[in-house]
């Protein structure tokens, strides 16, 4: 029946079909020419990209995953390597904690109000401005840095934690603080207590869970570095895996990659359980602002209830993160006296006279790694993005098993088979997984966009697979009734209401994944990874100084197409 | 269809959650064309029951049998086949709110439509012809594009009738269509339900908290009562005290 008919019909106008021309369509189109662009970038479409040889290589790999080495001294020697990991990611915590505390405070627009308590021009921009400069240099970066000054020195894995997360730490306690109700601080500053004191005894308080909630969050994100930064010789797993897929030796390997996947399974099981303990919020939700500041209030009475109470798991939860605080201080046995040494300054001083000029003599060179750089985490991000939401779906808990089915045995498999794959695949960090497509693939950047896509492809299916666990059920429930498939009811009912927050999330993760190409440039993937990891292991500063402003650049310009596109999706 | 095979038939049928028995032993037969209301209390297994009846639920003793078929042996596909005659409205939130109203109206294809095809359509909207004609004859025609967060309930709910509309079932089931709805909103939503289904010949199963529309609208009530069926009776049969016995509470 067409238009006509139906509006004589009716005897009246049928509306306007509205344009499939809106701003989402366009986000979209824009999105297929920047994954075309980027495939072009890759080599996709002209190089010979697999490299037949290492077929073998993979099959002895995989082969290896039957029978990983389980002699008792090798694995007192896991056991090490997993220690030394879990104490670097433990203390680089407690720094950036610190850190990102004071930090935090100093970067808050309500700090800043209430000890002038007149509202002069913006400090808080100044203090968060120079913030930025850390945040955008990757942990590694960092660490590279520092190895150059202080060797080979536990020290290099702890502070390469503590600056970068420490700034990241410190922009989302401001932003904290800032949304936190203030009619309780402005009462006691009316009453004369001091600013510190004020802020001590109302905004920190109620703002506690969420604090709590994205430092346990850190925490899992400083193990997963930690892991990383053994690459570069800080030691732990990292070291030990790089070392075991170096000499071919698999079977070792997969004892490390166990055990790697253990211990991170370990913390983020830890840190949600507390976390719905205390009823806090997602902590990806704290980053992008997705929960309701109104439930703060609540979360604090909440808390206060639990400790009251003695809630069993938040007290043992405490004791054991000091115990473990206390641990790993002597576990890590780092020098810190090297941090206040004359002989370092004198090398800081050096490095800092080395670096300027900055090289400006390879403009060219720099602006086609640029483009690889963006194109590789175009890549990683489409293919995580979307074999998230593919995946989420199966990994959800709740869904689609009707009543009477729930414990058939199924359903249970692909959800235990899906949740495994997950953590498995955002257990093993990026350059890990780098150097194992290495063996099929030419360097280039390809491996590193696979590399960070399967990554990141763990992390974004968990945490789509809570949204969509807390979902309201009863639409499903009422598609299934009419006699809807589970795809067709994942169309219909579930992409609809989730997708603006997928979404949100991806953009986040992009944003992580460009900072991130640099891991696996280490590794051997191009970009400008690759370019500033040759500079900082050959001293060439002037030339290290430049690649990084552009670095920055291109981080920043990811921070502002994100933020500009989650805007107009909201 | 077989007219000597009812549409609808429970034998035995007892649904337990956990170690709460929902419904207890009931059997009951619909037949194509029936116009049916079911009334008690809260808690007293009207949902459970309409659950049954959709497929969303399965007993856990005795038989539901739905257009000779019983459910409880059916495979998953098959099971899906019956579930496209049965199309159900329920009191709220049953509808996807972030959705175009076009797209919920268009769910009632789902059923016979492909995947493809019911992709394509989320993008560009197919079938609108249909989807409006219905939305018509529930008096909302010029809604088809708005967001259906942005109705009232009374239009939701029509949404959801049209819905029903476009999936041509041959059996309708409402559980508490009316409930949140006030008055006036309520009769006309009655009203409609019972003229679709004297218009078509097609059968009505409704869940109702309010005695009087039961009474005025339908031929036959069904009272229960803690999961038991109290009477089941022509309007006209019901006393008052049966009434009152269905909605005695316990002391
Ligand atoms: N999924 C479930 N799990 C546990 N108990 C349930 C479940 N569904 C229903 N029940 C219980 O079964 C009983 C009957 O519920 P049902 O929803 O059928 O009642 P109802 O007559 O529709 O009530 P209302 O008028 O309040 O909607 C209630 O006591 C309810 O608590
Ligand atoms: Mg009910």
């Amino acid at each position: 029946m067409n238009r006509k008919d139906i509006k004589g019909r009716f005897h009246r106008t049928l509306p306007k079909q509205p344009s499939l021309l809106n701003s989402r369509t366009m986000w979209g189109l824009l999105f297929v020419a920047a994954v075309i662009w980027s495939l072009h970038e890759s080599g996709l479409f002209e190089r010979d990209l697999v490299n037949v040889g290492g077929w073998t290589l993979v099959m002895r790999f995989l082969i290896a995953a039957t029978r990983p080495e389980l002699d008792v001294e090798f694995l007192q020697l896991t056991l090490e390597a997993t220690l030394q990991t879990l104490a670097y990611g433990v203390c680089g915590t407690a720094f950036s904690l610190i850190f990102g505390l004071v930090g935090g405070i100093l970067s808050s627009e309500v700090w800043w109000q209430s000890i002038s308590l007149v509202k002069f021009p913006t400090p808080w921009l100044v203090v968060r401005f120079f913030l930025a400069i850390p945040r955008a240099i990757h942990e590694l970066i960092w660490g590279l840095f520092f190895i150059n000054i202080f060797g080979l020195d536990p020290l290099v894995a702890v502070l390469a934690i503590a600056i970068p997360f420490g700034a990241i730490t410190a922009k989302v306690f401001s932003e904290i603080l800032d949304e936190t109700p203030r009619q309780p601080l402005m009462a006691l500053l009316n009453s004369g207590v001091s600013p510190l004191n004020a802020f001590v005894y109302s905004l920190i308080p109620q703002s506690f869970p969420n604090l709590l909630s994205y430092a346990f969050y850190r925490f899992e994100c400083s193990i997963r570095s930690a892991a990383v930064l053994g690459i570069i010789g800080a030691g732990g797993l990292g070291y030990q895996i790089l070392l075991s897929l170096q000499s071919l030796r698999y079977e070792e390997m997969w004892t490390f990659l166990i055990a790697l996947v253990l211990l991170s399974g370990s913390t983020d099981f830890w840190s949600a359980m507390l976390r719905r303990s205390i009823g806090a919020p997602s902590r990806l939700d704290l980053n992008l602002h997705l929960s309701k500041p109104k439930s703060t209030l609540q979360n604090t009475q909440t808390l206060a209830i639990h400790l009251l109470q003695g809630d069993r798991l938040v007290k043992v939860s405490l004791f054991a993160a000091i115990g473990l605080l206390i641990f790993s201080f002597w576990y890590v046995n780092a020098d810190f006296t090297k941090l206040s040494s004359p002989q370092t300054f004198d090398l800081l001083i050096g490095v800092i006279q080395d670096s300027f000029p900055p090289d400006i003599t390879k403009f060219y060179q720099l602006f086609t790694l640029s483009a690889q750089t963006l194109a590789m985490s175009i890549l990683a991000i489409a293919i995580a993005g979307i074999g998230g939401i593919l995946l989420s779906f199966p990994a959800a808990n709740n869904l689609l098993l009707p009543e009477d089915n729930s414990h058939s045995l199924w359903g249970i498999t692909v959800l235990v088979f899906t949740r495994f794959l997950l953590l498995f695949t955002r257990a093993i960090p990026a350059p890990i997984w780098a150097l194992i497509f290495l063996f099929v693939l030419f360097p280039g950047i390809l491996p590193g966009a696979i590399a960070l896509a399967i990554h990141n492809l763990g992390i974004l299916g968990r945490l789509m697979a809570e949204v969509i666990e807390n979902l309201d059920q009863r639409p499903l429930r009422s598609l299934q009734a009419l006699g809807a498939t589970n795809s067709q009811i994942f169309l219909y009912g579930i992409l609809p209401r989730t997708l603006s927050r997928f979404v949100a999330y991806i953009l986040y993760r992009w944003e992580v994944c460009i900072r991130a190409t640099v891991i696996v440039g280490l590794v051997g993937a191009g970009g400008l990874g690759r370019l500033l990891t040759e500079q900082l292991s050959s001293f060439d500063y002037k030339g290290l100084v430049s690649t990084l402003i552009c670095f920055i650049c291109l981080t920043f310009l990811v921070d502002l197409i994100s933020a500009t596109v989650r805007r107009s999706l909201r | 269809m077989n007219l000597g095979t009812p549409i609808f038939e429970l034998k035995n049928v007892t649904k337990q959650f956990g170690s709460f028995q929902s419904l207890a032993n009931i059997n009951l037969q619909i037949w194509a064309g029936d116009r049916v209301a079911l009334v008690g209390s809260s808690g007293a297994g009207k949902s459970t029951m309409i659950n049954l009846l959709n497929g969303t639920l399965l007993p856990t003793q005795g038989e539901v049998w739905v257009l000779g078929h019983n459910l409880s042996r059916l495979p998953r596909k098959s099971l899906r086949q019956i579930q496209r005659q049965i199309g159900t409205i329920y009191q709220q939130f049953h509808l996807v709110d972030n959705l175009r109203v076009i797209h919920n109206v268009n769910a009632g294809h789902l059923g016979r439509w492909s995947f493809f095809k019911a992709a394509i359509s989320l993008i560009s909207p197919m079938e609108v012809g249909t989807a409006a004609i219905a939305l018509n004859q529930v008096g909302i025609a010029e809604k088809l594009y708005e967001r259906t967060d942005r109705l009232s309930g009374g239009q939701q709910q029509r949404v959801a009738i049209a819905r029903v509309l476009v999936q041509n079932p041959s059996a309708i089931l409402a559980d508490e269509p009316i409930s949140s709805l006030d008055p006036e909103r309520s009769r006309e939503i009655i009203q409609m339900l019972r003229q679709l289904s004297q218009d078509s010949g097609k059968t009505l199963v409704t869940s109702l908290h309010a005695f009087e529309y039961a009474r005025n609208y339908y031929e036959r009530i069904i009272g229960l009562r803690q999961g038991r069926i109290l009477f089941d009776a022509s309007p006209l049969a019901v006393s008052p005290s049966m009434v009152e016995e269905l909605y005695r509470t316990e002391e």
